[in-house]
């Protein structure tokens, strides 16, 4: 029973702290991107006074708009939460990890995007349905190179439960294998591609023609608007993490010891940091892709994927 | 901690030359060239450190110094004097260039596992890497038409057969490896020349046009 009690509440600490991280996250590689360019930046604490500004608005709804457009957030946002559940962050072991592994996970993620890309359509303006239509074509590539790389990790385990995955990892100490570095590779391209970060998609203009997601999304205001931008936020953390659990998992905790878990939550934060600065890195020395060339990078992420598979049988 | 470094580092290289397949800007493919050089230098110094063979050392130092500064230099300074930036044409499109170089791999990777391992440990997944990316610069030069490009697939071949070189035999005389990176840097040097030349007559850096040329 105390176990079972102990598991609840690390499983709500841990959401909670990853829906506490997020905007800090946005800001800070909106930060290190803003100084690459001899910028002063935002302040640390933008991210929670952007969302605190938006979530004391009005929303303000199209009046062709039905409750799938009012739907769409909020099942983008709850699916977001929910696979927050599913990967291991401080502790080598994931809050729910009995109900799935990485398909109930990527099935996760899929349904939060396919509730916001018809919603995205719902209002019937042209917008929405042309960044639905992109958001839908770059999805299709990415999802399966996801599950390529993250299936490279689990034939290594043998499991595709990403708590037992991590936990194997760990056992078996550091030990690289070829494969591995394709998959991180690959699986880099998918988590720039699904953040909507610059060589696929820039998350600071509105300019008609290049954007996706923000075209998706452009019809929201308001509290609606805060839990998509929240969301996005928790799915760029989830993505990240999800490189760290898999190769990178050293220092995460083994036992639910206070020092232990202390040490995995710096580590995990330092690891966090590492990964966002390569994002950063990664989005000021690139062009944006025109939009017909984003499929080429992404299939280039597939092909990574499955060679590091192939690799990894040999 | 060696084996991990040589076996991260030559999936570097197999990474770069990967990408340097579903790459279309010529800049870019440079750039991609220089890391992978940076790769094989740190191949070479952590054999140097681990096998305690320190003329290696000098190996990793003109590694850095030619292939990863120098020659891509020399080539973006060839492409902005020729002023052609303009994408790779291939003769097969990215896709399916992918796909080829995933089948290539994989048949390297293969025949490699029939090497017997090293004392590392590691010699199957360094002859794997320098085998795959054999191929793909074999293939990178039949199937793209840029002159460039072509000189970028003869130098990732050049990294591959270095890399067994060092990786996996105890080692080709010191004499015998100056030479071929000397030889290589003359390689390319003429061979920029060569674009020059081939600009001059076609206004193209397209090497398909050469067969128009009939005496």
């Amino acid at each position: 029973m105390n176990q079972a009690v102990l598991v609840a509440l690390g499983g709500v600490l841990q959401t909670l702290g990853l829906l506490a991280a997020a905007p800090l996250l946005k800001t800070a590689i909106r930060r290190m991107k803003a100084r690459l360019q001899n910028r002063q930046g935002p302040p640390w604490r933008q991210g929670y006074y952007d969302l605190a500004k938006l979530l004391r608005k009005e929303p303000v709804r199209s009046e062709t708009a039905s409750w799938i457009y009012v739907a769409g957030p909020r099942v983008y946002f709850s699916a977001a939460v929910a696979a927050t559940t599913l990967v291991p962050v401080v502790a080598a072991a994931a809050p729910l990890e009995s109900a799935g592994g990485i398909l109930l996970l990527v099935g996760t993620l899929a349904l939060g995007r396919f509730a916001l890309a018809t919603a995205a359509l719902d209002t019937g303006s042209p917008f929405g349905g042309m960044g639905a239509s992109r958001d839908m074509t770059i999805a299709a590539l990415a999802e399966p190179a996801l599950m390529l790389g993250l299936f490279t990790s689990a034939l290594a385990a043998g499991s595709l439960n990403l708590g037992v995955l991590v936990r194997s990892l760990l056992q078996h100490g550091v030990s690289f294998h070829p494969a591995d570095l394709l998959a991180f590779a690959g699986l880099f391209i998918i988590v720039i591609a699904e953040t909507g970060r610059i060589p696929v998609d820039n998350p600071a203009t509105h300019l008609e023609l290049t954007m996706i997601h923000e075209a998706m999304v452009l019809e929201y205001a308001g509290p609606d608007l805060a839990l998509v931008e929240w969301a996005s936020g928790v799915k760029e953390l989830l993505y990240l993490t999800l490189l760290i659990d898999l190769l990178i998992p050293a220092g995460m905790a083994t036992s639910a010891a206070p020092g232990a878990l202390l040490l995995g939550a710096a580590a995990w934060a330092g690891k966090i940091a590492i990964l966002a600065v390569a994002v950063t890195v990664t989005e000021s020395v690139n062009a944006k892709l025109r939009l017909f060339r984003v499929p080429e990078l992404v299939s280039v992420s597939l092909g990574l994927g499955f060679l590091a598979l192939a690799i990894r049988f040999l | 901690m060696t084996g991990d470094i040589l076996i991260l580092s030559a999936a570097g290289m197999l990474v770069t030359a990967y990408l340097m397949v579903g790459q279309k800007a010529l800049f870019t493919a440079i750039r991609l060239f220089a890391v992978q050089s940076l790769f094989l230098a740190i191949v070479a110094a952590t054999m140097a450190i681990s096998a305690s063979r320190h003329e290696l050392f000098v190996m990793a130092g003109l590694t850095v110094v030619l292939k990863a500064a120098l020659i891509p230099w020399f080539l973006m300074r060839v492409i902005d004097r020729i002023g052609i930036h303009r994408e790779i044409e291939p003769f097969l499109n990215v896709p399916a260039s992918l796909l080829v170089c995933l089948g290539l791999t994989v048949v390297g990777y293969r025949v490699s596992t029939g090497f017997p391992e090293g004392t590392g440990g590691v010699s199957h997944h360094l002859i794997g890497v320098a085998l795959s990316m054999l191929l793909i610069g074999l293939f990178l030069m039949v199937t793209r038409k840029k002159a460039i490009t072509q000189i970028l697939a003869l130098l990732t071949v050049e990294s591959a057969v270095f890399l067994v070189a060092v990786g996996v035999t105890s080692g080709m005389p010191f004499v015998v490896e100056l030479g071929i990176s000397f030889d290589v840097i003359l390689a390319v040097l003429i061979l920029g020349v060569l674009v020059h030349r081939i600009v001059d007559r076609f206004e193209s850096m397209d090497v398909s046009r050469l067969s128009k040329l009939k005496g």
